[in-house]
């Protein structure tokens, strides 16, 4: 204390040689340099890391983890699934992650992550079995995969501002020449391509040729002088449709639900070639830095009231049962997610995982077409 | 705790040792500086140039023998090229523009603001005190479909559907950039043409001079290491942007940049990443020393 004050009255005063003054600069720059060193490990023991797609940083969906905590689990975003994968194996760690089901065999082939206890599992008797059980979710070391939401890939068009004409809703709306340049479609290959894909009639439940990705390349080539915006970034999607810069895009389940919201008029068509249907679901990282967190962010997702969260506000499909016996049955009937998930996923196209070489060239086509070529 | 006659004795045969080696006290003045620059730049570029010669065989797998497949890929894929190309003319373009836009004003606080020059720098530097991606989203408030520039001239009655070319091509990525790097250009300027002794202004004026010729004989050349600054700093930095080309660029806006955070990321091919890098680095590097170099002998012939 009295060091401060006869520092601060020498400061005062001028009385400062040249080394003194050094001296003291230097040692200023040694603590602020210092300083993060000593914080770090503080922050990180008592909260867990999620590392999610942009958007599901909601607190929403982690009621109980909150009640739990006093505070939401750090989260980290990705754009898409790959570009999270990518990360993760570039070394960043975190508790749990957000893949969606066709990821599901190359990312536990990458030895990454680890199989959750069922015991620790609270909710896991709630749970659809079918998506419990979807292919490669577990196995005797435990559940790889725990299904959170599901839903579809689809049109979400306003419909004062499209004119199908009579027409039946369908992929190749995307490629009407009223409406080039107020196409928007998401910067992802798992969800663009993918459509294009069930448009050229490729069966994405089977290991792709190379001919099948030919024959989606050349729509896809076909599509993008149509395209306004390749995005992920949802909210300025919503944005862009509601002032009738975009009138038709491909979005999930959410965008058309938060649109109509706001009173725009708009429908999450239901292509006659079928729409994109996914699963996604938690996997927990190998060395998971906080192990208890990672189950309590698992348990708050799956929670009955997370999924009633889930489909009330956000649309999607979630992975427990009991939810649905508690949302808005108008929600339900609305979104079409009143018939048993299974039936609703197996209406629509669902992708199985392809293997490394197949998924990097599409992700790789996909990027060269996107800029042009 | 204070210390005995042996530490002092160390302490003060080390100072005497660097006291009379005053390069060795530059180096060590340097020091931390060196360290950073060291450690946060050297060693990740030498890591990239190795990487560079990698191939990649799976996701995030590598065969580390060696090959120069990546520089050949770089070199020859129409995508690089055209990618290569679109990134140079948009700096360029940029560069020329911020120049061109930032010299009056410079010229203006050197020359006709004789009290508050302080209030007139910080007032310039004002667009730096918020982050990059605010003033990007605030030209995409400007030039959006309902944005200040569509609403105005809709509301004028000029227009009357709103103008969809002003975003999402790339020249709205060079208006972006050209308004976000607008300060970096001033400041160099400005300090140049500060730095002009006004004695030779009065003395071209009475050899006859007339103000346009002063301006070209006189004041644009001593400006000149200020330009060519504002030129270096703006044209590096822009060519490897990537985050102005992806919130306005549109797909027809993506430059050279995007396919690098492309390779690093989702397409998971590293060494093509680390390739394509390096390649963009030594094109600027040869461009910048290039313009520098000719941009002297000229002004060399001038004086």
């Amino acid at each position: 204390m009295t060091k401060s004050k006869e520092f601060i009255a020498r400061l005062q005063d001028g009385q400062f040689n040249r080394r003194q003054a050094l001296k003291a600069l230097g040692a200023m720059g040694f603590a602020v340099g210092a300083a993060p060193l000593g914080m770090r490990s503080a922050l990180a023991a008592d909260n867990a890391t999620y590392f999610t797609w942009g958007g599901y940083d909601d607190d929403g969906m982690f009621a109980p983890y909150i009640a739990q905590h006093g505070g939401p689990p750090n989260y980290v975003t990705f754009g898409d699934a790959e570009e999270g994968f990518t990360k993760m194996k570039a070394g960043f760690v975190v508790d749990v992650t957000h893949p969606c089901s066709n990821d599901i065999p190359r990312w536990k082939d990458s030895g990454m992550f680890q199989g959750m206890d069922k015991s620790r599992l609270s909710s896991y008797g709630d749970l659809f079995g079918a998506l419990v059980n979807l292919p490669g979710a577990n196995d005797s070391a435990g559940q790889w995969f725990m299904p959170f939401d599901w839903g579809a890939t689809s049109i979400t068009y306003r419909t004062d501002l499209v004119d199908l004409e009579g027409k039946a809703e369908s992929w190749e709306m995307l490629f009407d020449p009223r409406y080039k340049g107020k196409i928007a479609v998401i910067d992802s290959a798992a969800d663009t391509w993918y459509c294009m894909a069930i448009l050229a009639g490729v069966d994405i439940s089977k290991p792709l040729t190379g001919e099948d990705i030919d024959k989606t390349n050349a729509l896809m080539k076909k599509l993008r002088p149509q395209v306004r915006m390749f995005t992920n970034d949802m909210t300025s999607l919503q944005q862009a449709m509601a002032s009738g810069e975009i009138v038709m895009a491909l979005t999930w389940n959410e965008t058309p639900v938060a649109l109509a919201a706001e009173g725009h008029p708009v429908r999450f068509a239901g292509p006659k070639e079928g729409a994109l249907t996914w699963c996604c679901g938690l996997m927990m990282h190998k060395d998971a830095p906080n192990l208890d967190g990672a189950y309590d962010i698992v348990n708050a997702m799956t929670s009955r009231e997370t999924g009633v969260y889930v489909i009330d506000y956000w649309g999607y499909g979630h992975s427990n049962s009991a939810s649905f016996k508690m949302a808005d049955p108008g929600v339900l009937a609305q979104l079409g997610l009143d018939k048993d998930p299974i039936a609703y996923l197996n209406a629509g196209h669902m992708g199985i995982p392809q293997s490394d070489e197949v998924e990097t060239r599409i992700n790789r086509d996909f990027e060269a077409i996107k800029t042009g070529f | 705790m204070p210390l005995d006659s042996a530490q002092t004795r160390t302490l003060s045969q080390a100072r005497g040792f660097i006291g009379r080696r005053p390069g060795l006290r530059g180096y060590l003045l340097l020091s931390p500086t060196l360290m950073i620059v060291g450690t946060l730049m050297l060693i990740p570029v030498l890591g990239m140039a190795v990487m560079s010669f990698w191939q990649q065989t799976g996701h995030m797998a590598f065969d580390m023998s060696g090959t120069l497949n990546n520089y050949a890929e770089a070199f020859t894929r129409d995508m690089y090229r055209v990618l290569f190309l679109r990134s140079l003319s948009i700096s360029g373009l940029t560069t020329l523009a911020t120049v061109v836009m930032a010299f009056p004003l410079a010229f203006f606080i050197a020359f006709y603001v004789k009290r508050h020059k302080m209030v007139w720098i910080i007032l310039v530097t004002l667009p730096f005190w918020t982050s990059y991606l605010l003033r990007v989203f605030s030209w995409k408030v400007i030039l959006g479909y309902n944005g200040a520039v569509n609403s105005g001239l809709m509301s004028l009655g000029m227009i009357s559907e709103p103008l969809d070319f002003l975003m999402y091509n790339p020249t709205a990525v060079v208006i972006t950039l050209t308004h976000a790097w607008a300060t970096v250009a001033i400041l160099p300027i400005y300090v140049s043409l500060e730095k002009i002794d006004r004695s030779l202004l009065e003395a071209a004026t009475d050899l006859g001079d007339s103000p346009f010729v002063r301006f070209f004989r006189i004041i644009l050349p001593l400006a000149l290491p200020g330009i060519l600054a504002a030129c270096v700093l703006i044209f590096i930095p822009t060519v490897g942007d990537y985050v102005t080309p992806s919130l306005v660029g549109g797909s027809d806006g993506y430059m050279i940049a995007n396919v690098i955070q492309f390779q690093f990321g989702r397409g998971s091919n590293w060494p093509s990443g680390a390739a394509i890098s390096l390649t963009s680095m030594t094109i600027v590097a040869i461009l910048v020393g290039a313009f520098v170099w000719s941009a002297r002998r000229l002004s060399g012939r001038r004086g």
